[in-house]
């Protein structure tokens, strides 16, 4: 049996460009002009130096979103970040409807 | 080793164009979407319809793999070695893939291509790729903490350099207070490093089983608290067991069905903690016994009450 491993919560230890930039496998233009495009981060949380910023779950897992419209579909950067904002929203209604018991068809 | 038609996978012919197949592929690519589609194993089918892509949408690959399966009559799922040398005068450029993508695929893809991967990265110092996967927690892991045992497929070179998939099974400590779309980090637990260079990291999106009683909304926890008629109209205090043990409330009177109770901080104990509501539900009792039917006879005479007033009738 292996050992016991600490899982670290992203939201505890965020993640900075570089690290976003390899865990997805992207390169760290891409993520910058992405960021410029406003199609990640909140505006409050950008700074003119790249290298301050600071990634939790949620810029992780939109990141990833974008990745596979523009892989997969041939999208353009806004059009991901349009369906990576779709995605989210239904997300949101989808836990609304569950926590409120109603069905979704 | 199960032989995989990728061709039956996207659904086209052996002699479809790119076009065909890029078309096929983004149909099933919308189809089976992990974030929207409605149809079940939605991600196993995503899945293999990305390793079928990775293949078909490869020129080299392609033709390796048709060479492979020419005249042999391999099925869909019968057992299959690839022949010594299946693969003599291709090589390949190792597009459309990597080895945290090739995680997700078959022992059929990664015994074709396997070796492509160790070949690329064996030579190279190089960290290890993050890997990502998902993980699903009850309710009551997130109050206490746990050690969840997760076994992953991990990519693995073997003594000849070939990428094989592998089991791997770790023990995870998950903290206290974790709620859904967090994603944590084991550090060192993604793939290996190439020569001597350190191990990528495995990122685990959150996810929660459903509850049979209680509906989860990010950091807040719904129940339903059943009452009498009586502890509805007239107040009460009332006992009913949360996640983290066992609580006594109030039920304000004049309360009505859907009335919520929050008990705040007892939702999933985060660094700022969830609430808790409590959706008041009243339970009638039965009319059966002619003592209970008395008693409604008894309310329906005394009581001037119209629950429908406020539709004009």
């Amino acid at each position: 049996m292996s050992h016991e491993i600490d899982a670290i919560l992203l939201e505890d230890a965020m993640l900075n460009l570089d690290e976003l930039a390899r865990s997805c496998q992207v390169s760290r233009e891409w993520i910058i002009e992405r960021v410029r495009w406003g199609l990640l981060l909140d505006q409050d949380l950008i700074t003119n130096d790249p290298a301050s910023w600071i990634f939790d779950s949620r810029s992780f897992m939109r990141v990833k979103r974008i990745i596979a419209v523009e892989r997969d579909f041939e999208g353009s950067p806004e059009l991901a970040g349009l369906v990576a904002d779709l995605i989210e929203e239904v997300e949101v209604l989808r836990t609304r409807l569950k926590a409120s018991e109603l069905n979704e068809d | 080793m199960e032989f995989k038609d990728y061709y039956q996978t996207l659904g086209v012919s052996r002699d479809a164009t790119a076009e065909e197949i890029k078309k096929a592929f983004r149909r099933l690519a919308r189809k089976y979407h992990p974030d929207v589609s409605k149809e079940t194993d939605a991600e196993k089918k995503m899945k293999e319809v990305n390793e079928a892509n990775a293949v078909l949408s490869d020129p080299e690959k392609r033709a390796a793999y048709d060479q492979l399966g020419q005249g042999r009559g391999f099925q869909p799922g019968s057992d299959f070695q690839p022949p010594p040398g299946w693969d003599a005068g291709f090589e390949f450029r190792g597009q459309g893939f990597n080895g945290a993508q090739a995680a997700d695929f078959s022992d059929f893809f990664a015994e074709l291509f396997g070796k492509q991967m160790g070949a690329r990265q064996g030579h190279h110092r190089m960290r290890g790729e993050d890997h990502h996967a998902k993980i699903m927690l009850d309710l009551e892991d997130t109050y206490h903490g746990t050690t969840r045992s997760l076994t992953l497929r991990m990519p693995k070179l073997d003594s000849q350099g070939r990428t094989m998939l592998a089991d791997h099974t770790l023990n995870v400590r998950i903290p206290k207070g974790v709620h859904a779309g967090q994603v944590i980090r084991l550090a060192g637990q993604g793939g290996p490093g190439h020569a001597g260079e350190a191990a990528g990291d495995l990122f685990l999106e959150v996810h929660f089983k459903p509850h049979s009683r209680y509906r989860i909304e990010n950091k807040d926890i719904y129940a339903t608290l059943p009452v009498a008629p009586w502890e509805a109209a007239l107040g009460a205090t009332v006992k009913i067991p949360v996640p983290d043990g066992l609580v006594e409330v109030r039920v304000p009177e004049n309360s009505q069905s859907g009335r919520k109770l929050r008990l705040k901080g007892r939702g999933i104990p985060a660094a700022i903690p969830g609430d808790l509501y409590l959706v008041l539900e009243v339970v009638l009792p039965s009319a059966t016994t002619p003592k209970e039917r008395e008693f409604y006879q008894t309310m329906a005479q005394e009581l001037a009450f119209n629950p429908r007033q406020n539709l004009g009738v």
